[in-house]
């Protein structure tokens, strides 16, 4: 249950930037999570509902975009998305490759109802 | 009209219900941005003191405490280590180290399973680490946590014990990527674990990081432990290297 730890860091972020930009009530929190970071988008939302309740996003919808794996082969360059974990350039077979995308686990932005 | 979004919604239309103005604000931050910027502050700490810190994981029941006892009996005189241990209860591993005479802390994380740079720093503080070259950080056993959070360490292992089977690989692959070294563990037991083949178990790790290193080791016969302890000698003097080299 690791995504606790990362829901209370969001909650953390959340309640800075809330007071940075006087903000009372969140709406929605968009974040990106790389699927090499073993976190459970379901389970991500179910810890955020607990541990934003009494806070600035209490109630707030959280979107979760699962960014798939993908990676640049070093011999060909040829870029390709990994499959299930399988880290082999479809171009040369070759396996020692780059990983550019997979390891995110970032807050994109949050939305308020303002105007 | 509107003065946030430009639409035409204006006067007694304002409270239309289904008409939310909404602004969104940029943020991009790292959600374990705290953990990390701690893991480097450690990380650091470990560099002004040259020690390489290495943070084992694997399941529970692998052999990580075995393996340091092991490790601990082969190390040459003049290399010296300390261990830092994470479990949800119990001082027992920290205990079977110190047995040996060898510096030990052990953090107790309660419900957490895995060990964060937060805990390590404070283990850091009752560890003095002149005269150490090796730090293990012994992380909570288990496959999938433990990989998301950066304690400082410089190197990541891997156990996988004959017991487990040999396709956990393949179940655990972002703990796999991770490593830098893989053990394949409990070799002794090999003769009575038909269904485990040391072959698929290194072909399951090479699709997830086509060159991890994997040794075959019993912490038990000490067969397999100079390879491990060549691989860490081999690390520390490199490690002393980059050293005198940003110093």
């Amino acid at each position: 249950m690791h995504e606790t730890a990362i829901v209370q860091g969001l909650i953390r972020i959340l309640e800075q930037q809330a007071a940075q930009h006087e903000v009372s009530a969140i709406c929605k929190v968009n974040v990106k999570v790389g699927r090499l970071r073993a976190v459970e988008p379901r389970q991500l939302i179910a810890c955020f509902e607990i541990y934003a309740e009494g806070t600035v996003a209490q109630g707030a919808e959280l979107a979760i975009v699962a960014l798939p794996v993908r990676a640049c082969c070093k011999a060909c360059l040829c870029e390709f998305e990994v499959p299930r974990f399988h880290f082999e350039c479809p171009g040369c077979g070759g396996g020692d490759v780059d990983v550019i995308q997979g390891q995110e686990l970032y807050i994109e932005s949050f939305e308020v109802v303002g105007g | 009209m509107c003065k946030d979004c430009g639409c035409s919604i204006t006067g007694a239309h304002r409270y239309v219900p289904h008409h939310e103005h909404r602004q969104t604000i940029e943020v991009l931050e790292d959600l374990l941005h705290e953990n990390d910027r701690q893991a480097d502050h450690n990380r650091a700490h470990f560099d002004a003191h040259g020690v390489l810190a290495i943070n084992i994981m694997s399941a529970p029941g692998s052999g990580k405490t075995s393996l340091l006892e092991a490790t601990i009996r082969a190390l040459p005189n003049g290399v010296r280590m300390a261990v830092i241990e994470g479990d949800l209860e119990t001082e027992n591993d920290a205990n079977r180290i110190r047995r040996h005479g060898v510096p030990a802390v052990q953090i107790t994380t309660g419900m957490a399973c895995h060990l964060d740079a937060h805990m390590v720093h404070e283990a850091l503080h009752q560890l003095p680490l002149e005269g150490i070259d090796i730090l293990f950080i012994e992380n909570v056993g288990n496959l999938v946590c433990p990989a998301n959070f950066d304690v400082g360490q410089h190197l990541d292992v891997i156990l996988l014990s004959v017991t487990e089977g040999d396709d956990k690989p393949a179940k655990y692959p972002v703990m796999v990527r991770a490593a830098d070294q893989m053990l394949i563990t409990k070799m002794d037991l090999l003769p009575y674990i038909e269904e485990f083949s040391t072959s698929r178990a290194r072909d399951e790790a090479k699709a997830i990081q086509a060159d991890l290193p994997v040794i075959e080791l019993s912490a038990k016969t000490g067969d397999g432990i100079a390879a491990w302890i060549s691989w860490l000698l081999l690390n520390v003097s490199s490690r002393r290297e980059i050293q005198d080299l940003t110093a």
